[in-house]
């Protein structure tokens, strides 16, 4: 035991002599400062990677957690020039505004942030566009929000194809009128994979069924999730056409459908009010599902307001109708 | 060695108690190590409050000591300040086997002081500990420009780090070429 004994005083003798304290930042060993950045905000983490080469690198090598970032292009909305908002996770908000080369900026957020929450509003003709859409730095986000209004169609792809596959929703903003390049989007696999996904305010009639048919294509894991709201009736007739001879059931409000995998059935839902107990009037919401085969009918989920309220926050429902 | 035992009560294994007979099994004493630091005071603590700093628990985990030997044979940590090894003490007692707080508000303040911690904690490896200064070191910099961070933390500019290079290159190669030349009389 004795020998163990002075092994271990040995060990701790080592290990001192390999030290030299001192009370400086610089003396700090590279894991300790990285330690320390880790716990810094945006802001100061900015300030430091000023004071000097060394710096710079180390707080380039540490990501940071942002609850939201904005990245909003010069536009009619936002005015003549572009922004950049980020929420950190304890609530404070940090804006950049006046930028003299906000792609810089961007790119280098982009690259050391993982993203709760990413909104881009980069629409058409402005001074970086270019760059964003040549852009192949990887990203790292849970969910994004496009509007398709406000960003160039070219911006929305290049930013899915740079986003690391990990998306838990990819939201979509039209406006009824948009056209958005749903096959080339569908083609992404950020999209393929995205847990859950909705286009709000769009018009086009067979959305519905090329989403499931890529998920038939791609084999999807039961539980993807694509919601529509939309003014069209028409993309239910559409889906049960195209279709047709995979039907498994169908009623006024659902239709569920065969895939090439046995274990696994996609579900439409036409979303009704509860209260009224029929379709909503001019808005319609799709719920597309990819759901286990072994699902029985009295296992579906009536909770109707319950998913309309993650595509439409306050769809109209007349509550004064009930008795 | 001043020994001035600190931080439990009990010096030696407290010698077992008398269990109740419903007590399924006889309760284990605790063992105690020792430890000191540059001012060679010497620190008693529980192997259970030890138990924070991995450096340490992985040393004793094996060793089996009995209360002689580890009194005879304390660890010596001559790299760290006494006061801040009795911080370091103070911390793992008031924490032993107790969750940690997600913050300690009871950490040092001053630069010099909680540099010289953050080094010593993360030298005997005590995860949460570090995470506390790592945090409180973050906080030394809230809202300061560059500049006063370059301040505050001595971080040399650009400019002065590769001046500081050049003269230490200058003085190496002044150094080697007043050994060749000693060697070189050496060997006439």
């Amino acid at each position: 035991m004795s020998s163990d004994v002075e092994k271990s005083i040995e060990t701790t003798e080592k290990l001192a002599n390999d030290l030299n304290y001192d009370t400086n930042w610089c003396d700090m060993p590279p894991e300790v400062k990285s330690k320390c950045i880790g716990k810094m905000e945006f802001k100061e983490r900015l300030s430091l990677r000023c004071t000097a080469k060394a710096e710079r690198s180390l707080v380039d090598s540490e990501k940071i957690e942002f609850q939201k970032g904005s990245f909003l292009g010069e536009s009619e909305r936002y005015g003549p020039l572009c922004q950049v908002s980020l929420d950190s996770k304890d609530g404070s908000k940090l804006i950049f505004k006046n930028l003299k080369d906000p792609f810089e900026l961007m790119k280098y957020i982009w690259k050391v942030g993982n993203f709760e929450n990413l909104v881009i509003h980069i629409p058409e003709g402005t001074s970086f566009e270019e760059k964003v859409i040549k852009y192949t730095g990887k990203m790292s986000a849970k969910n994004v929000e496009f509007n398709v209004t406000l960003c160039a169609t070219e911006i929305i792809l290049a930013i899915l194809k740079n986003t690391k596959n990990e998306f838990e929703s990819i939201k979509f903003e039209a406006d009824h009128d948009n056209d958005l390049p749903i096959d080339e989007i569908l083609a992404t696999p950020q999209i393929q994979n995205a847990k859950y996904w909705h286009i709000r305010c769009y018009d086009k009639k067979d959305t519905l069924r090329k989403v499931a048919q890529v998920w038939i294509d791609k084999n999807s894991v039961i539980g993807s999730t694509f919601q529509l709201y939309s003014w069209l009736e028409g993309p239910f007739d559409e889906f049960l056409e195209h279709f047709a001879e995979r039907i498994v059931s169908k009623s006024e409000e659902r239709v569920r459908v065969r895939t090439d995998n046995a274990d696994r059935h996609i579900l439409l839902e036409w979303g009704w009010n509860p209260i009224l107990k029929v379709h909503f009037e001019l808005d319609n919401y799709f719920r597309l599902l990819v759901i286990s085969a072994d699902i029985k009918e009295s296992e579906y989920d009536d909770d109707c307001i319950g998913w309309i309220r993650k595509i439409h926050p306050n769809p109209d429902i007349d509550y004064n109708y009930f008795p | 060695m001043s020994s001035t035992e600190q931080g439990t009560s009990s010096a030696a294994p407290a010698e077992p108690t008398t269990a109740p007979e419903s007590a399924a099994a006889p309760e284990v004493p605790e063992s105690f190590y020792y430890v000191h630091g540059k001012d060679k005071v010497v620190h008693k603590v529980s192997a259970g409050a030890l138990q924070h700093s991995a450096l340490i628990h992985g040393m004793i985990s094996n060793l089996g000591y009995t209360e002689e030997q580890a009194k005879a044979n304390p660890f010596p940590f001559e790299n760290i300040d006494g006061d801040i090894l009795q911080m370091v003490v103070d911390w793992c007692n008031q924490h032993k086997g107790k969750p940690t707080p997600p913050e300690d508000t009871n950490l040092p303040k001053q630069k010099e002081k909680l540099f010289d911690l953050v080094l010593a904690v993360n030298y005997l490896e005590i995860k949460e500990l570090l995470t506390y200064c790592c945090k409180q070191v973050a906080m030394m910099v809230k809202g300061k420009s560059p500049e006063e961070i370059r301040e505050i933390w001595m971080i040399p500019t650009d400019a002065e780090d590769e001046a500081a290079e050049k003269e230490a290159k200058k003085r190496a190669g002044k150094e080697a070429a007043g050994e060749t030349a000693a060697a070189a009389g050496d060997a006439k």
